[in-house]
């Protein structure tokens, strides 16, 4: 490949000059002459059934413009990402705590809030059901319809019951991991307003497109009359891919005729939005004497709360990826998403992987304690490599294999360790994790499109749909386009994720807008460049194949020509051809059976191990993570300077996944609905993190780039429990790994002196 | 409703007065009375530092201090610290080091280090961290904002 100029260099990110003046205007920052301010009137209670509204008094209320509820709603009365069955009001029946019953547009926020406090709401609260094993029961209250089984995805492969029969190493465990919430540190915001007949929405949002639709469907109108525009937004993780403010904002602007701003509270954006599934995972392997791995079965019991969001979803990625980075020829996996009256789960950063690595990993150190071999031997052996088969079917066809990511990590790892005298109540140790991670979504179609206007200047607008929710999409598209015109990273402005401008980026999510956008983009530049090329073979008299864009001229035959990349559209322009074009990419997948769960779910894998030593105050039951190495296959790092930080940020949101992040719930009622009580990594709670930027090129991605948003945030969880064990023999089956738990086991493996075993019985 | 009272301080090096209800909050009055928007509001409780603004050379978090608390004070918010043609060494060492990704966090850091380098100039790894330990990030991991702020303190330290 020839040597890159743009793609492979770390350029300052586009949208960071406006971000450090603090002049970037986020959606909150958003004022409008005439603008009215909304508030939500959300249910206190799980489950109940509405029988009356009554919003007289507020309406009363002076300064208040309108109150709507249900019946206000035009369409359908429903959005969802997958099933519309989450209303934009609830009419009949209130299933969660949090639960929009009214929206109000007044003068001021106090107005709004004081108009809140005035509505009337007469209900008859119903049983709820807030454990979704219980919820699976026949005689459990219902949420929606007549089961609280939302989704079964099975994965069947081989013959697992023979193989257990007969293995020599068979280890099993029940593992159970917590409610996360994303903590984007801006809350839920956005502005709307009508444009001549077209609402227009601007809002801190994941997936622009999808909301549109969303928008247009509940408010009765066609979506060439809703344009839904992402504001600069303040992180999202996943948490920011469901609809928030928009249909409530879209419904008040075209009541009141006037700009409405709607902002969450923190409280409000804790309540409202979703959560990473908790999950209960009973885990079995078989391996033979070695440690190769046999067969897996797994059972796994999603709470996806009360709508379901992305809910199936996450959890249909946890079934195809419940086998881990590992070769496993026989496995039996049911994954069930059910319904409860608990806060909606749905997508977070890893959907659905942190969790089953938490037990497939731990699985795998215990494999490796009856077979006789090292951790890091015991994946080595059952690496997925070049003609593996996945749990899928799916046949890799891969460079490399986990040792090309896990190695590096371990023996970074083991270079930094310090061998100083420690006090006997701390105890060291080192663990191990590994994972991987299809690209897009699964098993479904998931195109992004582009367009790409390259002006007289030499200059180029490249809109694209991908939302830039912090990651640097707009700065890794600007790159991949310069690169393939032979322009400057400045050369290129990307206009993002605007309903009325761009096309169709999908969700910023499934770690899929380098790859997937990344590839629209290109074709996009392609198709601008071979009206170029094109042109330039006529001018100076050279076939296509001997001319290059490079440095912004043309090149023949690998030397500059001294015609520039704006001549060349002057030229064409001049004769009436336009250097316009666009682009679409849709990675192909096979969808999984029903039944075997069998299929190509993903186009390409990202890979990557991590190593990290912790200490373990064993009067205390601290764990501190001393250092931490993350090594990740990333294909093509376009910008070197992003990998690390998305390294940096999702490791240290891995860790406190691991150790104390916990969204506590009580009957449905959140009981951490602030940053004091729901805590989240500090610049305290930092250890160093070396990123090792590994770079498997693959021929489908854009200059052999692939996704690695959430990759990093799948192992420090799983790494730091089995370091846990290392450092002290108790192994921890829940998540998170607090003080208490790792007291708690301390002290009943002081009874049961043989160790593991009595750990064991940690929770679940 | 509450009385207003007429406050006078100086906002970014500039005097100023202004009226303001007794019971707003300064970031309030910043955001909306001034359209001072860099300060922003991640949890209106003092617990994620995104409001962080500096009051007679200390950092507080303005959504804990009330408008009329501002009178007579130094006031410096984020658009107090640099502009398009002459950023401040940390603003540029962000930019630089990759210290930004959603940036809602970042005018909130800058400050915090701000007062951090105004304090020690030469801080040690461990101070960095401290000083910007009241202020949240979930995007970056803290480590290319510490040594963003590593590289202004040479930076500095060079001028």
């Amino acid at each position: 490949m020839a040597e890159l100029s743009v793609v492979g260099k770390s350029v300052i990110r586009k949208d960071a000059l406006d971000k450090v003046l603090g002049r970037t205007r986020y959606s909150a920052d958003l004022k409008m002459p005439g603008m009215l301010h909304a508030k939500v009137l959300r249910s206190t209670v799980p489950h109940a059934r509405v029988i009356r509204v009554d919003t007289a008094r507020a309406e009363a209320l002076p300064g208040v413009h309108a109150v709507l509820t249900a019946k206000d709603v035009p369409g359908p009365n429903g959005h969802g990402i997958i099933f519309k069955d989450e209303p934009v009001l609830v009419s009949d029946k209130i299933r969660k705590i949090g639960d929009p019953l009214a929206v109000v547009a007044a003068e001021t926020e106090a107005i709004a809030a004081e108009a809140i406090k005035r509505i009337e709401v007469e209900m008859e609260e119903l049983p709820g059901v807030f454990d979704p094993v219980e919820a699976m029961q026949d005689d459990s209250p219902k949420i929606h319809g007549d089961s609280n089984i939302l989704a079964l995805r099975k994965i069947l492969r081989g013959h697992p019951d023979e193989v257990f029969a007969r293995a020599e190493i068979v280890v099993e465990g029940e593992y159970q991991t917590q409610m996360q919430e994303h903590s984007y540190i801006e809350p839920e915001a956005g502005i709307a307003y009508l444009d001549e007949d077209v609402v227009v929405i601007k809002a801190s949002t994941q997936n622009t497109h999808f909301d549109c639709r969303e928008i247009a469907r509940n408010l009765a109108l066609p979506q060439s009359r809703v344009r839904m525009v992402q504001a600069p937004t303040g992180g999202g993780f996943g948490g920011k891919l469901d609809v928030s403010v928009q249909i409530h904002l879209g419904l008040l602007a075209l009541k009141t005729r006037r700009p409405v701003k709607l902002v969450y509270t923190r409280e409000e954006s804790f309540i409202a939005s979703s959560k990473r599934h908790p999950c209960r995972i009973r885990y079995r392997t078989a391996a033979d004497r070695n440690g190769k791995l046999l067969a897996v079965d797994v059972q796994v019991v999603g709470d996806t709360g009360a709508y379901s969001s992305y809910g199936p979803a996450p959890i249909t990625r946890l079934a195809v990826h419940a086998a881990g980075p590992y070769e496993v020829p026989n496995a039996r996996i049911y994954a069930y998403t059910v319904y409860t009256n608990n806060p909606t789960a749905g997508a977070m950063r890893g959907f659905g992987v942190p969790q089953i690595s938490f037990a497939y990993e731990q699985q795998m150190d215990r494999i490796a304690e009856k077979a006789g071999i090292s951790p890091l031997e015991v994946r080595l052996r059952n690496s997925l490599r070049r003609g593996s088969v996945t749990v899928t079917g799916q046949v890799l066809d891969i460079e490399g294999s986990l040792g090309d990511t896990l190695i590096p990590a371990y023996e970074t790892l083991l270079s930094a360790r310090k061998n100083e005298a420690l006090p006997d109540h701390i105890k060291k140790g080192v663990g191990l994790a590994c994972m991987y991670y299809g690209v897009g979504n699964t098993g479904q179609p998931n195109p992004a499109g582009a367009f790409l206007d390259l002006m007289e200047d030499g200059s180029a607008h490249l809109m694209v749909g991908a939302a830039d929710i912090g990651q640097g999409s707009n700065t890794i598209l600007a790159q991949i386009a310069a690169e393939e015109l032979g322009l400057d990273f400045q050369d290129i402005k990307v206009i993002s994720a605007d309903t009325g401008v761009t096309p169709d980026g999908g969700a910023t999510s499934a770690s899929r807008q380098t790859y997937i956008s990344g590839n629209a983009t290109l074709e996009a530049a392609r198709s601008v460049k071979t009206v170029l090329l094109k042109e330039a073979a006529l001018w100076q008299d050279v076939p296509v194949e001997r001319l290059l864009l490079k440095e912004k001229c043309l090149y023949v035959d690998q030397k500059p020509s001294g015609v520039t990349v704006q001549q060349l559209v002057a030229r064409c322009r001049g004769k009436g051809v336009m250097t316009i074009g666009h682009g679409w990419y849709n990675p192909s997948t096979v969808p999984l059976d029903d039944e075997t769960g069998q299929g190509i779910p993903y186009e390409v894998y990202s890979f990557g191990s991590q190593a990290v030593e912790i200490a373990v105050d064993t009067q205390t039951g601290e764990i501190e993570v001393l250092r931490v190495t993350a090594a990740h296959d990333v294909g093509q790092a376009v910008n070197p300077l992003h990998v690390e930080g998305q390294i940096e940020g999702g490791t240290l949101m891995g860790i406190g996944y691991g150790l104390y992040e916990e969204m506590k719930k009580n009957n449905g009622s959140i009981q951490t609905p602030s940053f004091a009580t729901y805590l989240i990594p500090t610049a305290l709670d930092v250890p160093p993190i070396d990123s090792i930027i590994v770079e498997e090129k693959v021929d489908t991605g854009p200059f052999g780039a692939k996704g690695l948003g959430e990759t990093s945030l799948v192992p420090p969880a799983s790494a730091i429990a089995n370091a846990l064990w290392h450092a002290t023999g108790i192994r921890l089956h829940s998540l998170p790994l607090t003080p208490e738990k790792v007291l708690r086991a301390l002290e009943s493996q002081k009874e049961w002196p043989d160790g593991n075993i009595a750990a064991e019985e940690d929770t679940v | 409703m509450p009385k207003k009272i007429t406050i006078q301080f100086t906002l970014n090096q500039k005097e100023i007065s202004l009226e303001v209800a007794a019971d707003r909050r300064a970031v309030d009055v910043l955001r909306e009375d001034l359209d001072l928007t860099g300060t922003k509001i991640g949890c209106g409780e003092g617990d994620c530092g995104a409001c962080t603004i500096i009051i007679d050379g200390k950092t507080v978090n303005s959504c804990l201090v009330l408008a009329p608390q501002l009178d007579g004070r130094d006031v410096v918010t984020i658009e107090g610290l640099g502009n398009y043609d002459r950023l401040d060494a940390l603003q540029q060492a962000f930019l630089d080091e990759g210290a930004v990704q959603c940036g809602f966090c970042t005018p909130g850091m800058l400050l915090s280090a701000k007062v951090l380098l105004d304090e020690n100039p030469t801080p040690s790894r461990d101070d960095i961290m401290q000083s910007i330990s009241g202020n949240l990030c979930r995007c970056t991991g803290y480590v290319k904002i510490a040594n963003a702020i590593e590289r202004a303190a040479k930076m500095k330290a060079g001028q």
